[in-house]
């Protein structure tokens, strides 16, 4: 015979009533967000992107700052993101939701967004403290303080860069039978090149986005697929810092230029380069695997900047096995760079806090700590050493900062507020126009003038 | 207190979890939703009274229009496919075998659906390389050149449709599983008697009786695919051009790249009354073709 139990329905569902009322008190902090990081807290929020162990990464520039401003805590905070886009999106809906950081690590791909809603400029602080970042100034190319240039202020102090340089695959060439080009290689030379690659490598590996991609070839090209603009402005600033040196305001994109014949002509260029087999159809977003591809000797050439060479390292490709050249002339042999840096947000109420952080971390000893290993290159010059690159590095590695001296006219990523979705019209229509035949390219090209155009008029209104 | 309204009493508590749970995660969302389309808001600045313009902006949209076509492509090839491959095994593993055989084919067939979309989609990447991939090594060992999977428009949303049949069809599969396994056995012998065998057995005796489980796979499977985003977001991002862009990614795209969050509630709104009109006309087409024992 069963045995009743003395626990009553009544008392199971009383007993579960308590466990979620207890559950939910316990989880009141969550559901309030009262933990998220930065709320409700006094420290100087620097938000980054990258995992939590980018963000341990750079505690010690955290503490290094605390020791020389106790007075000021530093918390860093990551977020993770696709791309610089995805974390756009993030720290938007960071602002909107009340939690927004205090300094944001932000890339030239978002430097005119910060510029022209979210950002301070640091102008009056640079003016103030001349003194205290004179020697940095003296230690950075202007192309890269330019770039963070807007409307005539200085949104952010560039800490690394890249540019769009050639990185080719000597075993590959090696086994082809073919030498490395020199620095004066033109176009013609490269399709050689890459003609000259047979048998299990693909001759040009590339990424469909707004660094690396199409732009480059538009750039030696000597146009865009935006109209460019120099800001006026920043005399002081010049004057201050590079005496003698003429450089504007900061660059404007304010228009489409997608069908002018140049631009058609490099994505045509391309596209043959597809058609022949001699370069792949370009996949969207970044080249994680392709670290892995190129160390594996399966990627003849492929446009990258300094950032490639920890990676390739730790892929066990050694300094004999892969060179960097610069991007081979056209017209011109102008070269796409981007860089990042930080920025102090217009609604931080810890302004000055901020500009303590920042014209700490652009100083050498915290650059030293920040950039230890060639994972990207130094905006610094003196930093950019053999020491650097010893044992791991390409041989002319020494051309990942050259490229700025050698053509001075070498412009950032172009990105202007509406970054968003000019990438994505740029990365649909290019793709459109890869993916078909000779007359495919006009349209697609059409189609990207009308969407670009679509996004200038609509931020008009 | 009266017993009466003790047991209203009663029901209102036992209610006020899953009412709070709709109202806070369902209706608070598509009210929202619904007011923000009517408004042009970036999160930055403060949102702007449009009215209908976001609505009569999508009308106009090439975007939209190739998003909606695109996904409507999707959901005919993806659903049918799911459906009638999920069929098919369901009423092989149903056959005779022995039971740890149906066993082994249940859980295999129903595996892919526990994994992450995201997952599987990278692993599907991979596979499908145009220059590194195994599928195309595979081919080549046969002589077969290269496709360019997933980077040409011919080929990607092929791809995406085979992927997400691929991770979906368990779950159809195990809705007609129990289907199945409710059919009485002696409309079976009768229809034996009667010379019903093969297809004819399938067509007159199983697919009438299983028909309520049809409607109810192939709502669902509608609904979801109408909602596809995962594996043409992670396989394709849309591309290439705008082949495999799906309506989702578009409201995606529009609220978390291109922060119109207005467009994107506007998009959203559209695809909602799609799926109703849908799932409405489904269930008016069942009145004819579904029968009930």
């Amino acid at each position: 015979m069963a045995t009743r139990s003395p626990l009553t329905r009544r008392a199971l569902l009383g007993a579960a009533g308590l466990a979620g009322v207890a559950g939910t008190a316990a989880a009141w902090p969550r559901l309030t967000g009262a933990d998220i990081p930065g709320r409700g807290d006094d420290a100087l929020t620097v938000l980054i992107l990258g995992t939590a162990q980018d963000a341990a990464g750079r505690q010690q520039i955290a503490d290094a700052f605390t020791e020389e401003h106790p007075d000021i805590p530093v918390r860093i905070q990551s977020v993770q993101a696709t791309d610089w886009g995805d974390f756009f999106a993030k720290i938007l809906t960071m602002v909107a939701s009340g939690t927004q950081p205090d300094v944001v690590y932000t890339a030239t791909e978002g430097a005119q967004l910060f510029a022209e809603r979210l950002a301070l400029p640091l102008d009056d602080y640079l003016l103030r403290d001349a003194d205290a970042v004179r020697d940095y100034f003296e230690d950075v190319h202007p192309s890269l303080i330019e770039a963070f240039m807007y409307k005539g202020s200085l949104y952010q102090l560039p800490l690394d860069f890249n540019a769009a340089n050639m990185y080719l695959n000597l075993d590959v060439l090696e086994r082809n039978g073919l030498e490395m080009p020199g620095e004066d290689w033109n176009r013609d030379d490269f399709t050689e090149l890459l003609r000259g690659m047979q048998g299990d490598a693909t001759p040009y590996y590339w990424t469909n986005r707004l660094f690396g991609g199409i732009v480059p070839w538009l750039y030696v090209n000597d146009t865009s697929f935006l109209t460019e603009e120099r800001a006026q402005g920043g005399e002081q600033l010049w004057s201050t810092f590079y005496p003698g040196e003429e450089r504007s305001g900061g660059y404007l994109w304010t228009g489409s230029n997608a069908t002018h014949e140049r631009v058609h002509e490099s994505v045509e260029y391309l596209r043959t380069l597809v058609q022949d087999g001699l370069a792949v159809r370009p996949e969207e977003g970044g080249g994680n695997t392709l670290v892995g591809l190129f160390a594996s000797g399966r990627i003849g050439s492929t446009p990258a900047g300094g950032y490639w060479v920890q990676g390739l390292a730790e892929g066990g490709m050694t300094a004999e096995q892969y060179d960097v050249q610069f991007f081979p002339r056209w017209r011109t042999q102008r070269h796409q760079f981007g860089a990042a840096g930080y920025a102090v947000m217009k609604t931080t109420e810890k302004a000055d806090q901020a500009w303590e952080w920042i014209k700490f971390t652009a100083s050498k000893q915290a650059m030293q700590l920040a950039f230890p290993t060639p994972s990207t290159t130094p905006t610094r010059r003196s930093m950019v050493t053999d020491s650097l690159y010893t044992g791991v590095g390409p041989e002319h590695w020494s051309r990942f900062y050259d490229t700025l001296d050698r053509f001075p006219t070498s412009g950032p990523i172009p990105a202007p507020p509406q970054q968003a979705a000019v990438e994505t019209a740029l990365i649909r229509n290019i793709s459109t126009a890869l993916s078909g035949g000779a007359g495919g390219v006009a349209r697609a090209l059409a189609a990207l003038d009308r969407d670009l155009r679509a996004v200038f008029t609509e931020e008009d209104a | 207190m009266t017993t009466d309204s003790r047991g209203t009493l009663l029901r209102w508590i036992f209610l006020a979890p899953t009412m709070l749970g709709v109202g806070l995660f369902v209706l608070v969302p598509i009210v929202g939703s619904l007011v923000l389309a009517f408004f042009r808001w970036d999160i930055i600045t403060s949102p702007r009274f449009v009215g209908l313009q976001n609505f009569t902006d999508l009308a106009a949209d090439s975007t939209v229009a190739v998003s909606f076509l695109n996904t409507a492509v999707f959901v005919v090839v993806a659903v049918a496919a799911q459906l009638a491959i999920a069929m098919l095994l369901a009423v092989l593993v149903q056959s005779r075998m022995p039971a740890w055989l149906r066993v082994f084919f249940r859980s295999t067939f129903f595996f892919p659906l526990v994994l992450s979309a995201a997952s599987v989609s990278i692993l599907m990447k991979y596979l499908f390389n145009e220059s590194y991939g195994v599928i195309n090594w595979a081919l080549s060992l046969v002589g077969i050149p290269a496709v360019p999977w997933l980077t040409s428009p011919q080929w990607a949303m092929v791809v995406v449709i085979a992927v997400y049949v691929w991770q979906n069809f368990g779950f159809s599969f195990l809705l007609f599983i129990g289907g199945l396994a409710a059919v009485p056995q002696e409309v079976y012998e009768a229809g034996a008697i009667d010379g019903a065998t093969g297809w004819r057995r399938f067509r007159h005796l199983t697919l009438p009786l299983v028909s309520p489980t049809v409607l109810v796979a192939s709502v669902m499977a509608i609904i979801s695919a109408l909602q596809v985003f995962d594996q043409p977001y992670v396989l394709t991002r849309g591309g290439p051009g705008d082949s495999t862009r799906t309506v989702v990614m578009v409201i995606y795209e529009s609220a978390f790249r291109e922060l119109e969050f207005g467009r994107a509630s506007a998009i959203g709104l559209v695809l909602m009354v799609l799926i109703m009109l849908v799932t409405a006309a489904q269930f008016r087409l069942a009145r004819r073709f579904v029968f009930y024992q």
